[in-house]
């Protein structure tokens, strides 16, 4: 039972993770990070690893969506530039991973600069809009801009090497993609501790306001663009390790949506949310694969009969979260942690 | 008096689950498993059906045969929605589930994603429904075939019948924006200049094309005097075929294989009539004498079945072939193992599948024949004869 938690400095106030038992879950659930691959066979640890590489972008897309209010379906579009980026150094100049993947979030930053100039002017479902036409342009050049990007048929990546080591299985990009992703997901969570994040939160509240307080509107949504993009550039850079091959197809309008539901069925503006959202909406859909397979000694052609309805209930399950949970699944998890907080006494 | 508490339906669901996982345990330990990821759901799920039923008919007329040297075909198979991670995700599941050699990918984006997995891993072999022409190259690919002519070869099948029936004919491409529907535009060029055909224009449509009227009015200034569809399945082909007629356009539509499925054509109707394109197999329907394999299909699915049915059952009949062969050799199921035996395929009789005996000398059967829909008949008839072709 946690009765309240006494913050005697600043330090404490600004802290991550300010209870107790938090610090124990987090260093849990740290530990089950570095141990899940030695229990998991290729299955789970690609999915696991999927899913890792989702949170980057859907954490990206948060910062810029669930923090500073612009919605944005271009976030897999960046992770496009972000994977041709590594893909064509890769190829042309075999540069270390840590450097592609750097260049990766630059390069994608750069464009995602771009790409936000409009949202001084425009907010809102017309910002989304934008975004989308921002997408097209630049899957247009993917397939036109044949030298670099391969045309349609796109650019198979060799495997990445780290000091020698080729990292060809889930094992060894487990090592990759997850302390990038912890560190990703590190940055977004301490940036909101900064002038910046909370620059962000304010442009989302009221921009007006914001910038009456003095916040330089155009500077902070760019950066706040940059910032996604950057993310979404290196988990772009990632997937193409773990793909191996991209193509102007790899990263469609699609994925965008599947993102922005990442973070809208996770929560939006918590930084568990993005995290949720990605892990739910990349596992869920492999879960109900399980009870197609448990119906199937007792229904012929499961298989085939029960596929479509695995769909049907994913979406379900999604519109069953908004409705129930329009906080998102985080909200679940801060409801649990109320219960605890003063349990056993009250429940 | 009975109510459902939470306790009893957790409890509810342990019982399902403990009943269902000795169920699933049924399957035999020496099977041999062809896997599979396979479009259930989404854009391609028409074919993905089709297919899963054609693997599933030949698996189970080889179960009944006997098997493979007294060993039972098995098909595992899971949904893709048609998506590349959704599918490598399968073939990890499937693969750490079962021992497989043998598999069937569902899209040119799988195949190209699992490629250096399958080269790095050495032990299966890959059929699929991609007939992408960057996957037939024995090099690149050691472990992929196809179960058909690429789409480079398909085109070529198409440019040698028009070659034949129209000599200096002038022909436009009509591309869809995709990288399937890109995949032969360089090879149909180099085929057209060696046929002395004349490729009069290229079209790119976008693939989700609705209005072609721009498109039409190309084909109108052009004149040519065959048009050469790729990319698309139906759509926007009615379209542009109704639109030409009615600017008394004298030209002749062709497809390839995924376009050809007679069903689709039924309920487009009269434009639709006179639409040619390459089929690697047989129809259904198609009744000429000497096909017992067709005489089965029908007998044991009395309605019609697509194409796909067709591509499933030829692949499963290839993979189970290079699996006899290499074990009548007492060899170990490899990849190059398998592979090595689908290559002596040579003269093989499909069973009147395929109208003329195969072989297979890389990774696609270079076969083909020319089809005209007949909308009177609701049927594809056959122009041409089994035409092969050798790169």
């Amino acid at each position: 039972m946690i009765i309240g938690t006494a913050k005697e400095t600043y330090r404490a106030d600004a802290a991550l993770l300010t209870t107790q038992p938090q610090r124990v879950w987090m260093a849990i659930f740290l530990a089950a990070l570095l141990a899940l691959p030695f229990v998991l066979d290729a299955y789970w640890l690609y999915l696991v690893c999927l899913a890792m590489i989702n949170v980057g972008a859907a954490t990206g897309l948060n910062i810029l969506t669930g923090y500073t209010g612009l919605v944005s379906l271009g976030q897999a579009a960046f992770m496009a530039v972000g994977a041709y980026t590594v893909a064509w150094l890769e190829r042309e100049l075999g540069t270390p991973m840590l450097v592609n993947l750097t260049a990766a979030g630059g390069v994608a930053a750069a464009v995602g600069v771009l790409v936000g100039i409009p949202s001084l002017r425009v907010k809102g479902l017309y910002l989304a809009i934008a975004t989308i036409a921002a997408s097209f342009i630049l899957h247009f050049v993917f397939v036109h801009w044949v030298p670099v990007t391969g045309g349609a048929s796109g650019i198979n990546v060799p495997p990445a090497t780290f000091f020698g080591v080729e990292l060809v299985t889930y094992f060894r990009l487990y090592w990759v993609i997850l302390p990038v992703t912890a560190l990703m997901v590190l940055g977004a969570a301490n940036l909101f501790r900064t002038r910046i994040g909370r620059a962000f939160i304010a442009v989302r509240d009221r921009d007006i306001s914001a910038e009456v307080l003095g916040i330089p509107l155009l500077r902070y949504k760019l950066m706040s663009f940059g910032i996604a993009s950057f993310y979404a550039g290196v988990s772009g850079g990632l997937w193409a390790y773990f793909f191996r091959v991209v193509t102007p197809e790899s990263f469609p309008l699609l994925a965008s949506i599947f993102l922005l539901a990442a973070i809208i069925v996770g929560g939006m503006g918590t930084i568990l949310g993005g995290i949720i959202g990605a892990i739910f909406m990349t596992l869920a859909p492999e879960m109900l694969r399980f009870v197609v397979e448990w119906v199937s000694p007792w229904v012929p052609g499961a298989g085939t009969l029960l596929s479509p309805l695995r769909t049907v209930v994913f979406g379900a399950m999604i519109v069953g979260f908004l409705v129930f949970e329009p906080q998102g699944i985080a909200e679940i998890v801060a409801r649990v942690r109320r219960y605890f907080r003063l349990w056993p006494f009250r429940t | 008096m009975f109510s459902l508490t939470r306790r009893r339906v957790t409890g509810l669901m342990a019982g399902v689950a403990l009943v269902a996982g000795l169920g699933a345990a049924q399957a035999q330990e020496d099977d041999i498993v062809i896997g599979g990821s396979i479009p259930l759901t989404g854009v391609f799920a028409f074919a993905g059906v089709a297919i899963e039923a054609g693997m599933q008919d030949y698996i189970t007329q080889v179960n009944e045969a006997g098997g493979i040297g007294g060993r039972n075909l098995r098909l595992a198979y899971e949904d893709t929605g048609y998506k590349v991670d959704q599918s490598v995700a399968v073939f990890n599941k499937l693969t750490s589930q079962d021992e497989i050699h043998l598999y069937y990918g569902d899209s040119t984006g799988f195949a190209k994603t699992i490629a250096p997995e399958l080269n790095r891993m050495g032990g299966m072999i890959m059929g699929g429904a991609s007939f992408a022409s960057e996957l037939n190259d024995p090099e690149e690919h050691p472990y992929m075939f196809m179960a058909g002519p690429d789409y480079s070869e398909m085109i070529a099948i198409l440019m040698e019948y028009i070659a034949e029936e129209t000599p200096g004919a002038k022909i436009v491409l009509v591309n869809s924006d995709t990288e399937f529907g890109r995949d032969p535009i360089e090879s149909s060029r180099a085929k057209a200049a060696e046929l002395g055909l004349e490729i009069v224009e290229e079209i790119i449509t976008p693939p989700t094309a609705v209005d072609v009227s721009t498109e039409v009015l190309k084909l109108r200034r052009a004149r040519p005097d065959y048009t050469i569809f790729h990319g698309y399945i139906l759509a926007p082909l009615p379209e542009f075929m109704t639109q030409a007629q009615q600017l008394g356009l004298e030209t002749k539509f062709m497809g390839t294989f995924w376009s050809m499925d007679s069903s689709i054509w039924d309920s487009v109707g009269e434009p639709a009539d006179g639409f040619m394109g390459v089929m690697p197999y047989r129809y259904y329907y198609d009744e000429e004498a000497d096909a017992p394999t067709m005489a089965k299909i029908r007998e044991m699915r009395p309605d019609y079945q697509a194409t796909g049915y067709m591509q499933g059952y030829l692949s499963a009949m290839l993979m189970a072939e290079s699996a006899r062969r290499v074990l009548d050799q007492g060899q170990e199921l490899t990849g190059s193992n398998l592979k090595a035996a689908m290559n002596t395929i040579e003269d093989f009789d499909t069973g009147g599948l395929i109208g003329i005996p195969i072989s297979i000398p890389g990774n696609s059967v270079p076969v083909g024949r020319v089809y005209q829909y007949s909308a009177a008949e609701k049927k594809m008839q056959p122009v041409s004869d089994w035409i092969t072709v050798t790169e």
